[in-house]
């Protein structure tokens, strides 16, 4: 191989930084395939969005606000609720078992489009019982830690 | 031989049926996928142990990919991504009132798929993994190259693909670059006040079941929950009218549709669908009556459905011989293996002989549970397509938490995790990145980096990737071939969509 080419492969980690050396590598890698998607694909994906041909995503299209922004909101709240009630009762899975089941409840109902007391009825049976199996199951048969 | 015999006791058959039948059920239900199946059902494994815990995972495995021909046939709605070429013809059956005999010719099919795959792996994967074991560093890093480069190159576009994959591997080194690796031990990627959390990164469980459990139920909230069944009935049609006749000279459809299937399963983070396309349009290209299908022709589901189930032997061979995972749900059984504290790759098999003859127990078990379940029952399975999602989601939310929240003994920190990652999944899905090469960079990404820089710390120069061995030049000679293939498709297809357009 020529000299000159050799050095210029050549390569020297010093072990202090070496934990920065890969992820340099990826940030211009994700820096350059970027560059080529924003010319190749999103200008004129925006082009086509300003001709009123096509529409952004997410922002342009028409959605289930409620029951999206309602499930994220959900979710964060159950995860939170579960590790406060969970820590006034430790080792015991109630905060997991018990938030669960307001939360199974919820969503249940949050999802429903036609709210009939035949299927509120269901939901609710199955808010009751579905946790408390799995909390049986897994918690008491099985010893699996929950919140 | 008499050690394996007694690893295999009833509670295994009894998990690898079970694992089928909750399969099945998954699979059954459009939205909710083998990959979900796994993903959910994890946690039951903690406390299993390996074995019992792989004959679970691998009857939902193989009962997922088999439930998705319940709504293609009968609703018309594939419920796997790789079912899609089974309503092609499916649909039209039951529309004529032969719903009943189009899914026991699904069934078949998928057994004989299934069956065959199996044997591949059986055969196969010990070999290649024979093959690997001499790998260093250097091939190890172009083996991980290469299967990001095959995942990125059957993408819809290589470019997003390609994106996508690095995406992944940098979620992969955020947190330390640790020490047991032979790292210096200092963080990157992060903010200072995250280190109590995020010293050893993202947890890969809570990551996989985020961002196939929740984002998957972020996008149907997204479309308002809708059952989108009303109006459909079920047609199931009269029984009988099956008869193994029906596949009188389809042996070369059937077997062919079968290696077409396990060879794309092989192909990392190639999924379902693209198998049985492949297998549907081999059929209708080289068969000589194929001007019935798409109208309710045997032949079509034969192709469809033997090619998508013998995706699970196929994508297993990369997993065990590599530790290469070959689909997303190979994927998320990477993570039960480290769970479990096992390594897969090269060395896998001849280290862990019992649970390898186990894992081929539970898989033709599995196939063969999935066959008589779905044959004699499937009028009563059909009736869980029409299970309300409002009962079912929240369930799955439940379960993901479990899930996350147990993996490493309760932290909390993975529980957010997964919401985080159920919202990137999400995003990442409607800006029209790609999953498949993101998650499999994700979990390979870690390993690249020390493949990568102790191979260039030992060598001192980056020519050392082209001239350690012969089999580095051929892997090279792979990773152009894979991006030649993917041009010259892109090309042919943009020429295509010319000549329509002119």
């Amino acid at each position: 191989m020529e000299p000159g080419l050799t050095s210029l492969l050549s390569v020297s980690i010093d072990f202090e930084t070496s934990h920065l050396f890969f992820p340099r590598i990826i940030h211009w890698l994700m820096g350059g395939l970027f560059a080529l998607i924003l010319v190749l694909r999103i200008l004129p994906f925006l082009a086509s969005v300003r001709r009123g041909e096509r529409t952004l995503p997410i922002l342009g299209e028409s959605f289930d606000k409620f029951r999206f922004f309602g499930s994220l909101a959900l979710m964060a709240v159950y995860f939170y609720l579960m590790a406060v009630v969970g820590d006034l009762f430790p080792y015991t899975g109630y905060g997991f078992l018990f938030v669960s089941m307001v939360f199974i409840f919820l969503m249940s109902l949050m999802y429903m489009h036609t709210r009939t007391k035949r299927k509120v009825m269901t939901a609710a049976i199955n808010a009751i019982v579905a946790p408390s199996l799995a909390w049986f199951i897994l918690a008491k048969l099985f010893q699996i830690t929950l919140p | 031989m008499l050690d394996i015999l007694s690893l295999l006791d009833i509670t295994f058959f009894l998990l690898a049926a079970l694992g089928a039948l909750v399969g099945i059920i998954f699979g059954a239900i459009p939205g909710m996928t083998a990959t979900m199946a796994v993903a959910v059902c994890l946690p039951l494994t903690y406390a299993l142990g390996l074995h019992h815990g792989l004959a679970l995972l691998l009857g939902l495995y193989v009962g997922g990919i088999s439930g998705g021909m319940v709504p293609a046939v009968l609703l018309n709605i594939p419920g796997t991504p790789s079912s899609i070429t089974t309503t092609f013809d499916g649909y039209p059956m039951a529309q004529k009132g032969e719903g009943e005999r189009a899914l026991r010719v699904c069934v078949v099919a998928s057994v004989v798929g299934g069956l065959i795959s199996a044997i591949v792996l059986f055969l196969f994967a010990p070999i290649l993994a024979e093959f690997s074991i001499k790998f260093s560093y250097v091939e190890k890093f172009l083996i991980i190259l290469l299967a990001l480069t095959v995942i990125a190159s059957m993408s819809s576009n290589m470019l997003v693909g390609i994106f996508s994959g690095v995406l992944g591997i940098w979620l992969s080194l955020i947190g330390t670059y640790s020490i047991s690796d032979g790292g210096n031990g200092k963080t990157r990627l992060m903010f200072d006040f995250l280190e109590p959390y995020l010293f050893e990164g993202f947890s890969l469980l809570p990551v996989l079941i985020g961002i196939f459990g929740i984002a998957t139920i972020l996008l149907e909230a997204e479309k308002g929950v809708k059952s989108g069944l009303s109006g459909k009935t079920i047609n199931i049609g009269k029984g009988g009218g099956f008869s193994f006749s029906l596949f009188k000279g389809r042996a070369t459809n059937l077997v062919r549709s079968s290696f077409i299937g396990t060879f794309v399963g092989m192909l990392p983070g190639v999924g379902g669908s693209a198998a049985s396309v492949l297998a549907y349009t081999q059929e209708k290209n080289l068969s000589r009556d194929s001007s019935e299908m798409g109208k309710g022709a045997p032949q079509g589901l034969i192709a469809s459905e033997s090619a998508n189930n013998a995706l699970t032997g196929g994508a297993l061979i990369p997993l065990l011989s590599l530790g290469i995972p070959g689909d997303s749900t190979t994927a998320v059984l990477i993570g039960a293996f480290t769970l479990q504290g096992i390594q897969v790759g090269p060395l896998f098999i001849p280290e862990n002989a019992d649970t390898w003859y186990v894992m081929m127990t539970a898989l033709v078990f599995a196939n063969i549970v999935m066959f008589f379940l779905m044959f004699y029952a499937i009028k009563h399975i059909a009736k869980v397509v029409l299970v309300p999602k409002y009962i079912l989601y929240p369930l799955i939310v439940m379960m993901c938490v479990v899930g996350a929240y147990a993996i490493n003994y309760g932290i909390m920190f993975d529980v957010w995790t997964l919401l985080i990652f159920g919202v990137l999944g999400y995003l990442i899905q409607k800006v029209g990145l790609e999953v498949a090469p993101l998650i499999i960079g994700f979990i390979l990404g870690s390993q690249a980096e020390v493949y990568f820089v102790k191979s260039l710390e030992s060598f001192g120069t980056f020519a050392i990737f082209f001239t350690k061995s012969p089999i580095a030049m051929v892997l090279w000679g792979l990773i152009a071939a894979s991006v030649a293939f993917s041009v010259v498709m892109g090309l042919k297809s943009r020429a295509r969509r010319r000549g329509e357009e002119s």
